[in-house]
């Protein structure tokens, strides 16, 4: 298990180099420079070359990749930013934090809500607590974050006027945009629980559970959603990395600090050295999201256990 | 059993994670409980403005766009001399007195008795530092080109002398802020990346984050008097419809420049809180009588200026700024300048689709030709597809449809087709200038060094004599008297607006609203330049 998890981190050099050399190849074919970017239209272009002097812009593509992969490595050096002049590393951790803290508290959120209700929807089939819930749902899931977003916010803020359209001061705040980022997630977590429930309580195991006099709720926690569970912590893990990926919309729409916001403010400004740290980080900790999941989802899958526990045998 | 509580730790700790993110600081920024008109006591409460984009640095010699400038010109960092666009334009303020020679060239400047937010005396030295600095950089060289040497005669004296007499100095006198020496040469590096107080105007910079905004502080030892209000934070939102919910729900109390796409929500949030200026930014049609495009069509005056005839600019102020902006055929707007030529003193091509046709004919076309539609190539512009620009080039080309004439439209990002304009490589281009306050300016429009102009004179279209052009725009600097200075610039922009080549067409609107408990002072007459400590709560 630790060579798996080993192998698995290993893995991540590769994809930062090539993350890093992905986004320093297509900043470098886009037209423009940071010195256009930065000084506006109205610059002269003696000001423009000083300034993409300045700050090494006009060295050739692969002396630049190779100076920042060589800083990155051996110093932990992203850079300085074009844009602010300031540590790349003291602005996007920051904003990566921001970004990280609502991404786990949608997605918790969203299991909260979506994995009980799933369960529930399964153990009463048919019910009033399966119809409502899973009509609702289906109507739910097909809603982007977005367009939740801004109907909260026309409702909540514009309308209502009990919580604050933007920012991230107080506990109010975060209530807007972690519902936007939540119920979309929560409604596929019921839809996946409930069907995986389905399919657990029709199996062999449960039945003979049953037959053996096992109680109901030890048939369904212990025996159905143990195995039910699997795919679910997969779509958990899945819509972590999304909402981490994804985050920038939500993030504009609320005004929030994150690292989805940044990358696209500097995009505008082709402020290299934070658009390739940021991707790196969203790639580190997407990567570090999947590997996590899957060793939860080897603690879960008896058969994954077993299959380790041979190997080591 | 271990592996299941490792199974339910890893569980555990993204759950915690979520939670960690419920928390925070426990002030208050906008609680989103009323209209920001309440009444009570508001001595305390701090001013909240919208911001568009980040700040790039807190040194004022490294911002460069426009809303930056207006935020911390006057208010934060001052020159010799400050902007009062309500009330005429350049305006003495750290200078006292200002003695000039015969010649015109030497400026002999007394400083008025003010401080920085340090609390350190502005002497002098601080003055000729701040200039040195400026003049290092490439940027500041159309303002600073004309200085020959900066010196200081004592502490509160410092004489400036010209390379050669320049009348539209008070420019630069405006452009140039004065600093600190011993606060930016301590900071060193730093500067400009942290707050400071290397400043002398009524607000210092006490909170700088590029990713929120930034937070002013009332400079209570100003030398013109403490600010009413103690507290000014400039909140960062990018995006339009976020900024109108955050003003209709209380939480921001002026907005400079607000969306003119959502001016009727805005107006009515606002009730009678709320203006329409004039802003000091034109929009400029150009046609490139150099282009090669069919034939080289534009190389034809006739082509010219049927196609400045074929504009219907109150079109495009109705599609563009939903009918807020203001016609315009002036490139440098006299409202602001006082040397900038009137319309109603040299030709103007009005909107006038039969003559523009008369013209094509006239220029060899028939109507089979116009029936079928003769290219003119591409009109070129920047910004967002759905900007401004973008819609005025869509009526543009319906415009031009009309008389006959046919193009396609390039619409890009500015990195992308403002370097194309500036290289002359375009048919037609659309391109917006802003801040001119002396019509000197115009010289980065119309000469050719510089590289900022849009259309080369040097080929002197139609009957354009570019030494000519040179030789009024020295006239122009040399001389001081604003009526002969203004009939010079008659001469030049007459000859110019003959070529067909630059045809202004909107000068730009400047929204403004503010919330009920807000006196914004010149906030409410001042489109670029307004200045917080005119500001106060009711």
């Amino acid at each position: 298990m630790h060579r798996y998890i080993l192998k698995r981190i290993a893995f991540l050099i590769p994809t930062i180099l090539g993350v890093t050399f992905i986004i320093y190849a297509v900043l470098n074919i886009t037209p423009s420079s940071p010195g256009q970017a930065i000084l506006g239209p109205s610059a002269s272009p003696a000001a423009i070359e000083e300034f993409n002097h300045q700050v090494g812009y006009d060295q050739p593509f692969l002396t630049k990749y190779f100076n920042y992969v060589k800083n990155m490595v051996t110093k932990a050096d992203f850079g300085i930013s074009y844009f602010t002049k300031q540590s790349v590393f003291n602005e996007v951790w920051p904003r990566f934090m921001v970004t990280i803290k609502l991404s786990l508290s949608g997605v918790a959120l969203a299991a909260l809500i979506g994995v009980p209700l799933g369960i529930l929807a399964a153990v009463k089939q048919y019910s009033l607590l399966d119809t409502i819930p899973s009509v609702l749902s289906f109507f739910i899931a097909a809603i982007p974050s977005f367009v939740l977003g801004m109907v909260l916010l026309l409702v909540f803020a514009q309308q209502l006027k009990i919580l604050p359209s933007y920012g991230l001061d107080t506990w109010k705040h975060y209530i807007m945009p972690i519902l936007a980022i939540a119920i979309p997630p929560a409604a596929q977590n019921m839809r996946f629980t409930k069907s995986s429930m389905l399919e657990a309580i029709r199996q062999d195991y449960v039945r003979t559970a049953r037959a053996k006099g096992a109680p109901e709720r030890t048939v369904i926690w212990k025996h159905a959603l143990r195995n039910a569970l699997m795919p679910v912590v997969t779509q958990i893990g899945m819509s972590l990395g999304l909402l981490i990926c994804g985050s920038v919309v939500i993030e504009k729409m609320f005004t929030l600090p994150g690292i989805g916001s940044l990358i696209i403010d500097r995009i505008n400004f082709k402020d290299e050295p934070i658009i390739i740290a940021g991707v790196i980080l969203i790639s580190i900790c997407f990567t570090v999201v999947m590997l996590l999941v899957d060793i939860i989802y080897a603690f879960i899958d008896p058969r994954i256990k077993a299959k380790y526990s041979n190997a080591k045998g | 059993m271990k592996k299941r509580i490792t199974a339910f730790l890893l569980t555990a700790v993204m759950l915690l994670g979520a939670l960690a993110g419920c928390g925070g600081p426990a002030n208050n920024s906008g609680d989103g409980s009323g209209d920001g008109g309440n009444g009570g006591d508001n001595t305390s409460r701090s001013l909240k403005i919208r911001k568009v984009n980040s700040l790039a640095s807190t040194d004022y010699d490294v911002v460069t766009y426009t809303e930056d400038m207006s935020i911390l010109s006057d208010n934060v960092f001052q020159g010799l001399y400050g902007m009062d666009e309500a009330g005429g334009g350049y305006c003495k303020l750290l200078a006292k007195d200002v003695a000039i020679s015969e010649d015109g060239i030497t400026y002999t400047i007394t400083l008025v008795d003010a401080t920085f937010q340090n609390g350190d005396a502005v002497k002098a030295s601080d003055v000729k530092f701040s200039y040195d600095r400026a003049m290092a950089t490439e940027r500041f060289n159309y303002v600073t080109d004309m200085i020959d040497s900066v010196e200081v005669q004592d502490d509160k004296t410092v004489v400036f002398t010209l390379k050669y007499p320049y009348s539209a100095i008070d420019h630069t006198f405006f452009s140039i802020k004065i600093t600190s020496e011993r606060e930016i040469t301590e900071a060193g590096a730093s500067y400009g990346t942290t707050a400071h107080t290397a400043a002398t105007g009524p607000y210092a910079i006490s909170k700088y984050d590029p990713a929120g905004g930034l937070t002013l502080t009332a400079y209570d030892g100003y030398w013109g008097g403490a600010p009413a209000i103690k507290t000014v934070e400039y909140v960062l939102i990018t995006e339009d419809s976020a900024a109108v919910i955050a003003y209709e729900n209380g939480e921001i109390d002026f907005m400079n420049n607000a969306p003119t796409s959502d001016w009727e929500a805005l107006v009515s949030a606002s009730g009678d809180n709320n203006a329409v200026l004039k802003g000091n930014s034109i929009r400029t049609l150009y046609i490139n009588y150099q282009s090669t495009t069919n034939n080289s069509i534009l190389a034809n005056d006739l082509v010219r200026q049927a196609i400045c005839y074929a504009v219907d600019k109150n079109a495009i102020n109705t599609v563009a700024t939903s009918g807020l902006g203001t016609t315009s055929d002036e490139y440098i707007l006299s409202d602001y300048v006082a040397t900038a030529p009137e319309a109603k003193d040299f030709e103007t091509y009005s909107y006038n689709p039969e003559k523009a046709k008369e013209l094509l004919l006239q220029a060899g076309y028939t109507e089979a030709d116009l029936a079928a539609g003769v290219s003119v190539g591409t009109l070129t512009t920047y910004g967002p597809a759905t900007g401004e620009k973008a819609k005025a080039a869509q009526v543009v080309q319906a415009n031009l449809k009309a008389v006959g004439l046919l193009c396609e439209i390039d619409v890009a990002d500015s990195n992308i087709n403002v370097p194309k304009l500036k290289a002359h490589d375009f048919d037609l281009g659309i391109y917006g200038d802003s801040g001119n306050y002396d019509f000197n300016n115009i010289r980065q429009q119309v000469l050719v060094d510089g590289g900022y102009c849009i259309v080369d004179l040097t080929g002197n279209p139609g009957e354009l004599d570019y030494s000519k052009v040179e030789s009024l725009l020295a006239d122009g600097i040399a001389e001081t008297d604003i009526a002969a200075r203004k009939a010079i610039y008659t001469e030049l922009w007459s000859m110019v607006a003959d070529t067909a080549t630059m045809h202004p067409y909107m000068n730009m609107p400047v929204a403004v609203v503010w919330s009920s408990a807000l006196n914004p002072g010149d906030g409410a007459q001042s489109p670029t330049y307004y200045h917080l400590n005119t500001f106060s709560w009711k």
